[in-house]
């Protein structure tokens, strides 16, 4: 074994190992037994020095382990499923702007709604008996039916029209229920 | 990424012997925790391994919310608890219950436990490693002193050496070489002991 090799396995102890270094130390530890013992004695002086007691003076535990996994079932979880620290922040990070804005849209609404029903109270609309209307609507039950077909069907298209942009468009979804049924 | 996440996502993604290199890196600080609980050098050993084997089984729910050594002290803790638990339902082979163990947890005491062998050992070689340490040539025992004491990355040794990470990562190594010699020296004179 070169020294360069043990250079890779300090760094490997020291986590500065990226890259093809990373897979040559890996490679190491697993065939070769004077890398493997040189790295645990560089990490037991690691622990030592940072402060960590010894339990007891020499054993190793990997082959006993590995041998008792063996009959464990590998795994294929994708690399995406662990969430690194910096992923966390901002996946938390946009979930509280999403929750901000929801709420902030909500108080928004509230307030141009009361302001609606003020202007309501107050308005009195212009009535002209002369007026003939483009199309009349009728009540049968709890929806209006459009006397013109065409009318309707371009009333229809609208509100199918209004729906899809609000779905693409990240209008919330309070404002996708949107029909002429009386009451709403 | 740390080189530990790397080797959690390689065992997540089916390589078992990345999960060895977990226990070859955590193993000495696992068993001396669970010597904490229990007490025997032999059965520790034996609930250690039980935690390792339980960590391989729980690691495709790993999710990195906290460092994996974290977890895995967690694991190990949790294992020696159980131990003790299942021990006291049998007749006692040791003085610690359950509920004893509980209050230990919490107990510096239990943590700290060592017996006077281990606490020789320890001691030898702290002394050992530190004298290595001060008969280094300066740049190289600053260098490793910045590391192993004050936790710095290599990035950060380097700006405040002023010197590339390459020469940082020679250093530490070359260090560690010295400090290994000295070490090696007491581990074999232990074992003839």
């Amino acid at each position: 074994m070169t020294v360069n090799y043990n250079e890779i396995l300090s760094a490997l102890i020291d986590g500065e190992l990226q890259g093809q270094e990373l897979e040559q130390a890996l490679h190491l530890l697993h065939t070769n037994e004077n890398a493997r013992q040189q790295w645990q004695r560089y990490q037991l002086a690691s622990d030592v020095l940072h402060g960590h007691e010894l339990a007891q003076q020499s054993y190793d535990l990997t082959e006993k382990i590995s041998f008792s996994i063996n009959d464990e079932p590998s795994y294929s979880v994708t690399k995406n499923n662990v969430i690194s620290l910096p992923q966390q922040f901002w996946k938390k990070s946009i979930n509280f702007a999403i929750a901000a804005s929801v709420g902030a849209l909500a108080v928004v609404g509230v307030m141009s709604q009361s302001e609606n029903n003020l202007i309501a109270d107050n308005v009195q609309l212009a009535v002209s008996e002369n007026v003939e209307p483009l199309a009349r609507a009728q009540t049968t039950g709890k929806r209006w039916t459009v006397g013109e077909k065409e009318v309707e069907q371009r009333l229809n298209t609208y509100l199918v029209d209004h729906n899809e942009y609000t779905g693409a468009s990240g209008v919330f979804s309070y404002a996708r229920v949107v029909s002429y049924d009386m009451g709403q | 990424m740390s080189v530990d996440l790397e080797l959690v996502q390689r065992v997540q993604a089916g390589d078992k012997k990345a999960f060895d290199v977990l226990i070859m890196k955590y193993q000495q600080r696992i068993v001396h925790v669970i010597t904490g609980f229990v007490h025997d050098p032999v059965e520790a050993l034996d609930v250690a391994q039980e935690a390792f084997i339980k960590a391989y089984r729980a690691i495709p729910n790993f999710r990195g919310d906290s460092a994996f050594y974290t977890w895995l002290y967690r694991i190990a803790v949790n294992t020696s608890k159980n131990h003790l638990t299942a021990r006291a339902r049998r007749p006692p082979a040791m003085d610690v219950d359950a509920m004893d163990a509980t209050n230990y947890y919490d107990a510096p005491e239990l943590k700290e436990f060592e017996t006077p062998e281990t606490k020789l050992v320890s001691d030898e070689l702290q002394r050992v490693i530190h004298q290595a340490i001060e008969s280094l040539p300066e740049d190289t025992a600053t260098a490793i002193k910045l590391r192993e004491l004050d936790g710095m990355s290599y990035e950060e040794i380097a700006d405040v050496m002023g010197c590339p990470i390459g020469t940082v990562r020679s250093r530490i190594f070359r260090a560690r070489e010295a400090i290994d010699i000295q070490v090696q020296a007491t581990m074999n004179e232990g074992e003839q002991q």
